[in-house]
């Protein structure tokens, strides 16, 4: 359950300003990739560009065989600030992405709270997101972008907000939903630490306009404080 | 338990002041009324105002002026409210529709009800049709701009998870974009039927035969001011009342909203 995405000599331009410049980028099926670069290196408009929200004005995105050409359920999205919908509890959130799926009620019901369980919220099922602390919210975020079974997981910077407990805590979580499912994972973020505990491959954005800096495998088990220092030295250097 | 008051609690802590300052004004009403300083026949008591007002209750008048009032203002707020909410969803939704009507908006919105009067009236006669277009047309703009502005502020984040969720055009409106811009739509509901009555004292005070501002004009002319000042106290009371009614639906029906 997981596709390659392949970005194609991809521009991207905000008003007149070119902020992606003809980049070339392949994520393997299954593979967990961060996107790391300081703020406005566009590492976000690769992440929009994928989902589909925004349009390249160079070169494509492909996923699987099929070109991006808007938002699609099989590209899954998880949002800096969660993008939860007030009016809904936890598990009405995560039955509103299980209704493409035309399933009778007591299936959805059943599937919404199995989801909420695995990522440790089956209490919270009732709560609306109002009563939910940032990092509960969050998993109920990850729950239901995984309840309507992506094959690619894009995420930008989805930890940003919560405090180091929780987000560590997450991360851990993201990690072994991760192993479990084999989802693509495309992560952004601009926490070097963050990136090296959750990805196996580090890709640097940088520059005006933005631009891959530096591409990284992390080797299994990582802590390479060397790879920290280099990846810190593409960061710096930009 | 003592720290975070209950709804009802709080409720009754803000009537106490609320019935202090009812109870002064009532006073002070009474004591300038009978103490000469105002021109007798002027300013009526309490007492005689609430008589008026018993007056017109046991004749039937107060009720039919109620129920003609009640009708033209019903009408048209909700022939306005339906189109301008329809109009502030789509020009709130799309940009470049809202671009291309908002100086048309912007001329309009300062021209106030009572300037169409004689508008309306040389164009539709002084029946109930141009009494309640007036009113619908009050509360189009209003009811327009609030929406309009409730729909643009959605967050865009909503609608981008509700897309990659694949839900399509139709799920989008109905289970995002409605629920999302629902306290918008109440507060402008609320403000919509505020301008309703605005438009409606303006519509019948521009000719009518019935009606709370038809016969605010006729007891007018007759210096009954105890009846004047009944009326006035109905109009007053019907507004809150409305507006309690609005705002009462609209916490059950937008209940996660904190506003």
């Amino acid at each position: 359950m997981s596709l390659e995405v392949r970005l194609e000599g991809l521009s991207a331009h905000y008003g007149d300003t070119r902020v992606l410049d003809r980049t070339d980028l392949r994520l393997p099926a299954g593979s967990f990739t961060a996107l790391l670069g300081p703020s406005g290196c566009g590492k976000s408009t690769v992440l929009n560009l994928v989902a589909g929200f925004v349009r390249a004005s160079e070169g494509r995105v492909t996923a699987g065989s099929a070109p991006v050409r808007g938002p699609g359920p099989e590209r899954g999205v998880v949002f800096q600030h969660y993008a939860l919908f007030p009016w809904r509890t936890a598990r009405g959130n995560v039955e509103f992405a299980l209704k493409r799926l035309g399933l009778p009620r007591p299936e959805r019901r059943r599937r919404a709270l199995a989801a909420l369980a695995e990522v440790g919220l089956a209490d919270g099922a009732e709560k609306y997101p109002a009563q939910l602390s940032g990092g509960m919210q969050q998993r109920v975020a990850l729950a239901r972008a995984l309840a309507a079974e992506p094959e690619v997981l894009l995420m930008d910077e989805p930890f940003g907000a919560l405090d180091a407990l929780t987000r560590t805590r997450m991360q851990h979580l993201l990690r072994a939903l991760w192993q479990r499912r084999g989802t693509t994972v495309l992560f952004v973020t601009h926490d070097i630490d963050e990136a090296l505990a959750l990805a196996e491959r580090v890709i640097v954005l940088g520059g005006t306009p933005g631009r891959i800096l530096a591409d990284h495998t992390v080797p299994a088990g990582s802590g390479d404080p060397d790879l920290r220092a280099l990846i810190a030295h593409h960061l710096g250097s930009d | 338990m003592h720290a975070t008051p209950s709804p009802p609690g709080r409720y009754r802590g803000r009537l106490g002041p609320a019935l202090g300052v009812a109870g002064a004004v009532l006073t002070l009403w009474y004591l300038l009324a009978r103490s000469g300083a105002v021109a007798p026949g002027l300013l009526p008591t309490p007492a005689q105002t609430a008589a008026a007002l018993a007056d017109s209750a046991c004749s039937g008048a107060l009720a039919a002026d109620l129920g003609a009032s009640l009708a033209r203002a019903g009408q048209g707020f909700a022939l306005g409210a339906v189109v301008g909410s329809a109009l502030g969803f789509a020009t709130g939704y799309l940009p470049r529709l809202s671009a291309a009507v908002t100086p048309l908006i912007s001329f309009l919105r300062p021209i106030p009800a009572i300037a169409l009067v004689p508008l309306a009236t040389a164009w539709f006669g002084i029946g109930e049709t141009a009494k309640r277009l007036l009113i619908a047309y009050a509360v189009l703009l209003a009811v327009w701009l609030y929406v309009h502005d409730g729909v643009s502020r959605v967050p865009v984040s909503h609608l981008r998870a509700a897309r990659s969720l694949g839900a399509p055009l139709h799920r989008r409106f109905i289970e995002v974009l409605l629920p999302a811009a629902a306290p918008a739509l109440l507060a402008a509901l609320r403000y919509g039927a505020s301008v309703a009555l605005l438009a409606l004292v303006a519509a019948e005070l521009g000719g009518a035969d019935s009606g709370l501002a038809y016969r605010l004009q006729v007891d007018g002319q007759f210096l009954r001011v105890d009846r004047m000042f009944a009326g006035l106290l109905v109009l007053g009371l019907l507004g809150v009342t409305i507006d309690l009614l609005l705002a009462a639906a609209g916490r059950r029906l937008v209940h996660w909203s904190t506003s």
